[in-house]
């Protein structure tokens, strides 16, 4: 029945790929261009990445970019897999309305969120720059962290921590040895989800920063009234690290399912895509 | 039932993925019969059914129906309707929105249809449940819309797929009758795929037996349990004792050593086959007026009936003395090293055979550091073994040079046969140490291995037989000195059905008629 | 099992204070009208009052909108057949294709949208290609066009893997029915599958509308000053003009709107899908 070669489908697939794909080939192949131009393409040169290369600003917002991410990842990460932890273990009522407020920055429109943010920082007299920034950060990567943990704890054996103490185990080493390698694989896709979103932020980044500290979105934001093909440069490296990152998440496990033997498929469910 | 056939299938071929799961199938369908495709999964009955539907094209063959060729007809068009395996009730539409649903694609008009399904509604059972929501019914109510939700349309076939097989076990029994009662009333063939042979045989008005792509046999309930064409049918539909033996002639079956009247004909002289005894149709007699005689087994209880086990050609078994001996390490000189070993038995056939890591494996040779417990290797063995009768030394040594002498006992074991079982069992003295005997976690099957106990086919050397272990010594408490240990395999078993109750371990005969034996080919590999 | 829980006490803490608190700050805010003063907040309502009053926060609002519903229909549309293509693929290309939609949304979104701003400009490749229809005059970037090309090409992956995740879940016997009594495959289509579909239509809508209408970084890098929508307007009040209090407002005004939007889609949805699916929202 379905062996028709569906010709129709396949021209709607292929078009929407390049429309897809054609703005990101776009700016690579012009953060390679000699002129200044967006349009024609005059010949190669390296010139917008040296220029990019000793553009402060650029390399600082670059470096905000990383650190930001880095450290909400890290501490959203442990942070929310503990707290997902005790959550479980909580009576249901509170579980419950603390996983519905945790809902709030997932559910909210974004420019919400930041906006609430933004005030509570005024309203408290803290100065805004690359602290909020941070916390602001840790705020809405918890949320995602949780949501990716919670599911694996509940489908856990709950007699498992028992077992562990009856067999001689601390709480500290029932929670590290036995609960926390069950639940790698929603550790894992919580803190790649907390690093992308961090990564990626624009509008929470945006109201809560101050004294001039830039993340890229904010940089690209406020310098795309001039045309700058550095720009394209810092997001072609930007494509780059991203593709990497992804290559390993996705690549990985299959090199390490292929030494065990096991069948690329069995690990379907570790692949963490985004929502 | 009439002649000309409403469906025929003709040389049908299908594989997927190189897996061949109908190999040249011929099948003719005739109109208001209940026919049923039994198998085990993979045998290709439903790959048939969903051919006959049309979603899935044969590679070779087709399909006539009303004696047109049907092959390129898509789906919509067939004039058969399928009731699915888990249903496939639409749930986003009502009862009545389902059972319509055929009726609204062939755009009648809204009185027409209403007076169908609610026809239809009264035919299940089901008025008042037009409105519900399909997905919240019962099990037995969503078969039971899906039913109506293919008979809705009249077609001239309704194919059904396993479609009690998501039911519990009493609503099953109560579907089966609902079924065959659905049937009769509507008159039109129904096509029924099951594995369940109870099943088929309650409905149906004629039984397909498929295994492996192939049909095995076509007939009626009566046909396929009395008179099955092979053992696979005979296994697959109904309890069966099923005996090899010979036809010694037309009307004349041998088997167990015992030559019987039966009604059965057409063999070769002497040719080899299987017999068919069902547990139903032996009688328990007392000995002396039995055709075979044999012990109770054992006695279940089935509610209806006993289920008796009828031992009638005893196991063989053979007998051997198990030598526990004295613990029989050696420590070195200097007390570093330990080394054990045990005297033990060998066939002269065997000897041939024997090499050092067998000859270590079989006197169960051992050496370690007693300090640490830790195991190093024998690395040296010497021995002058002949395949001759008689006791030959053997020496295990240690890289240290500690060393322990032993003796390997060459002899010529002559094994039970019995030949009424058609089977044989050897099995060899051994010794053995108190320790290796208390430590034995699973002492059967280390009994097993260290008499080096055997059973086998005498028709058939490679064919093993299961043995069993027996012996009358504690093993937690045993002490050194000389212990019977029996092996045996379990004989000839016959399962009877009946009942009066009869007592474990007494002598019975078993008695039955000429028309009770089947006789049928033997299957090919 | 108890001393678990204590676990979750710091977090208990930190949710309050670093989500609840924020939220509860905007209705503070958006009600009052002292400024940054937090302990001499006097109620009122004139911040509704000065947005409903003033037809062109209203413009924008309706404005705003009115883009989010076009990006929400346009992406329902090409959305749907390519998640229909991919959902009845094999397994093998569904999963590739599945990662090739993924990926870009992995990259940076202001990045994404910047590049736009290349192909769209005077002279650009879109340009061009019009330019083979005589239409090379055609003005493309900072107009309503642009900004709608951008959001359609940052959102529309979710619809597509919405629509794919419930294409993909739904029992294949159900076609196969459909055509066993009788429907041909357009029939089959408008029958069974698209009603079985639409839960992941409605959650597709909801993860492009709710943020198209919120957006303000695209209008404003593809829309430049002409294309001011309703998140513009937030931005300025917050960013440059300081006017918390009228800010807060036009920001609960908006979440309002948001709210009511999914509840009808919802009810819509629990309408057109019949009774069952009603039972499964309450």
């Amino acid at each position: 029945m379905k062996k028709q070669k569906r010709p129709v489908g396949k021209t709607i697939m292929i078009l929407a790929l390049i429309f897809f794909y054609l703005p990101i080939i776009f700016m690579i192949v012009f953060s390679f261009n000699e002129s200044r131009s967006l349009t024609n393409f005059t010949g190669f040169s390296l010139r917008w990445y040296e220029k990019m290369w000793n553009d402060s600003e650029m390399m600082e917002s670059l470096y905000t970019t990383v650190i930001v991410a880095v450290l909400a990842t890290v501490i959203s990460t442990i942070v929310g897999t503990i707290s997902a932890i005790g959550l479980s273990k909580s009576r249901k009522i509170v579980q419950d309305v603390i996983l519905q407020i945790n809902d709030f920055p997932i559910m909210n429109p974004e420019i919400v969120t930041a906006i609430g943010l933004m005030l509570f920082f005024i309203t408290l007299g803290i100065e805004r720059g690359f602290m909020t920034m941070l916390l602001a950060h840790i705020a809405f990567c918890i949320p995602y962290v949780i949501l990716s943990v919670m599911p694996k704890i509940r489908s856990l054996d709950p007699n498992l921590a028992d077992a562990a103490m009856d067999l001689g185990a601390t709480p500290w080493q029932a929670l590290i040895k036995v609960i926390v390698p069950q639940i790698k694989v929603g550790i894992f896709s919580g803190a790649l989800i907390a690093f992308t979103m961090s990564f990626d932020d624009f509008i929470i980044s945006y109201f809560v920063t101050g004294r001039g500290v830039k993340n890229l979105s904010i940089m690209v934001y406020t310098m795309s009234k001039r045309v700058n093909p550095s720009i394209n440069a810092i997001s072609t490296l930007v494509v780059l690290f991203i593709t990497i990152v992804l290559i390993a998440v996705n690549v990985i496990p299959i090199i390490r399912a292929k030494k065990l033997g096991i069948r690329p498929g069995d690990i379907k469910g570790d692949k963490t895509p985004r929502i | 039932m009439e002649d000309k056939a409403l469906i025929q299938f003709r040389g049908l071929v299908m594989e997927f993925d190189g897996q061949m799961v109908l190999k040249n199938v011929d099948l003719d369908i005739h109109e208001n019969e209940f026919v049923t495709l039994l198998g085990p999964s993979g045998c290709g009955k439903t790959t048939l059914l969903r051919i006959l539907g049309g979603f899935l094209k044969p590679i070779e063959g087709k399909v006539l129906f009303d004696g047109k060729d049907i092959n390129d007809v898509p789906p919509h068009k067939r004039e058969l309707n399928t009731v699915f395996q888990k249903y496939a009730l639409f749930p986003h539409m009502n009862v009545y929105e389902n059972i319509a649903f055929g009726l609204k694609i062939k755009k009648m008009s809204r009185d027409v249809i209403e007076q169908k399904v609610m026809k239809m509604l009264k035919l299940i059972g089901l008025e008042g449940f037009e409105k519900k929501n399909v997905t919240l019914l019962s099990g037995g109510q969503q078969q039971r819309v899906a039913i109506a939700r293919a008979l809705v349309n009249e077609p001239k076939v309704l194919l059904l797929d396993e479609p009690l097989g998501a039911l519990d076990l009493k609503l099953r029994k109560e579907m089966q009758y609902e079924l065959k009662r659905i049937q009769q009333e509507v008159g039109i063939t129904f096509i029924y795929v099951t594995h369940d042979q109870e099943e088929a045989l309650t409905m149906s008005d004629k039984i397909v037996v498929m295994k492996d792509g192939e049909i095995q046999q076509i007939g009626t309930p009566q046909d396929i349990y009395n008179e099955p064409v092979n053992r696979y049918v005979a296994d697959f539909v109904g309890e069966s004792n099923i005996i090899s033996g010979h036809m010694l002639r037309d009307r004349l079956v041998q088997f167990d050593d015992t030559e019987f009247e039966c009604v059965d004909s057409g063999f070769a002289p002497n040719e080899p086959v299987d017999v068919v005894l069902r547990p139903e149709d032996i009688d328990i007699v007392s000995p002396s007026e039995g055709l075979l005689t044999g012990e109770v087994e054992s006695v279940l209880f089935k509610g209806m009936h006993y289920e008796v086990v009828v031992e009638t050609v005893p196991g063989t078994s053979v007998t051997v003395d198990m030598r526990v001996i004295k613990n029989n390490e050696v420590t070195s000189g200097d007390g570093r090293e330990k080394i054990s070993a045990n005297d033990f038995f060998v066939d002269i056939e065997d000897v041939e055979k024997l090499d050092d890591k067998e000859i270590i494996a079989r006197a169960d040779a051992q050496a370690w550091l007693p300090e640490t417990d830790e195991f190093i290797s024998i690395n040296k063995i010497e021995y002058d073994l002949r395949a001759e009768e008689g006791q030959y030394p053997v020496t295990f040594f240690t890289a240290g040079g500690t060393m322990i002498q032993k003796t390997i006992f060459v002899v010529n074991q002559p094994f039970v046969r019995n030949v009424r079982a058609n089977e044989a069992v050897s099995a060899f003295n051994f010794f053995k140490t108190v320790d290796e005997i208390t430590e034995s976690q699973t002492l059967d099957t280390d009994l097993k291995t260290w008499a080096n106990a055997q059973g086998w086919k005498l028709s058939d050397e490679d064919q093993s037989v299961d043995i069993s272990v027996d012996y009358d010594f504690d093993p937690e408490k045993i002490r050194e000195g000389v212990y019977k240990v029996t092996f045996s395999t379990t004989g000839r078993e016959f399962k009877i059905r009946t009942t009066d109750f009869v007592e474990e371990e007494t002598e019975v005969g078993l008695c039955f008629n000429p028309e009770d034996i089947h006789v049928m080919k033997k299957m090919e590999a | 099992m108890k001393r678990f829980s204590q676990l979750a006490v710091p977090y208990i803490v930190w949710t309050v204070i670093m989500l609840l608190l924020p939220m509860l700050l905007i209705v503070l805010y958006a009600f009052t009208d002292t400024g940054n003063e937090i302990m001499t907040f006097r109620f009122t309502l004139a911040n509704f009052a000065k947005f409903f009053t003033d037809p062109d926060f209203l413009l924008v609002l309706w404005r705003s909108i009115k883009i989010a519903l076009k990006t929400t229909v346009i992406c329902v549309l090409i959305g749907y057949p390519i998640a229909y293509f991919i959902a009845f693929s094999s397994d093998k290309v569904r999963d590739m294709l599945i990662l090739a939609i993924t990926l870009p949304t992995w990259i940076n979104m202001l990045v994404r949208t910047y590049a736009w701003i290349g192909l769209l400009s005077d002279g650009g490749i879109f340009q061009s290609l019009l330019g083979i229809f005589g239409l090379g005059d055609t003005e493309l970037l900072y107009t309503e066009g642009a900004v709608l090309i951008g959001m359609v090409y940052n959102f529309i992956p979710f619809m597509i893997l919405q629509i794919n995740t419930s294409l993909s879940k739904m029992d294949r016997s159900l076609t196969d029915a459909s055509h066993d009594l009788g429907a041909d495959g357009i029939q089959t289509f408008l029958r069974v599958t698209l009603p079985l579909s639409l839960p992941g239509v409605v959650s597709g809508i909801s993860l492009v509308f709710l943020p198209a209408v919120s957006s303000f970084s695209i209008p404003k890098l593809l829309g430049g000053g002409q294309f001011f929508l309703i998140g513009n307007v937030i931005e300025n009040q917050f960013i440059t003009v300081g006017e918390w209090n009228f800010g807060s407002s036009i920001s609960l005004i908006m979440a309002l709107i948001m709210m009511g939007t999914m509840y009808l889609i919802r009810r819509l949805d629990a309408y057109s899908s019949g009774r069952g699916k009603e039972r499964e929202l309450t």
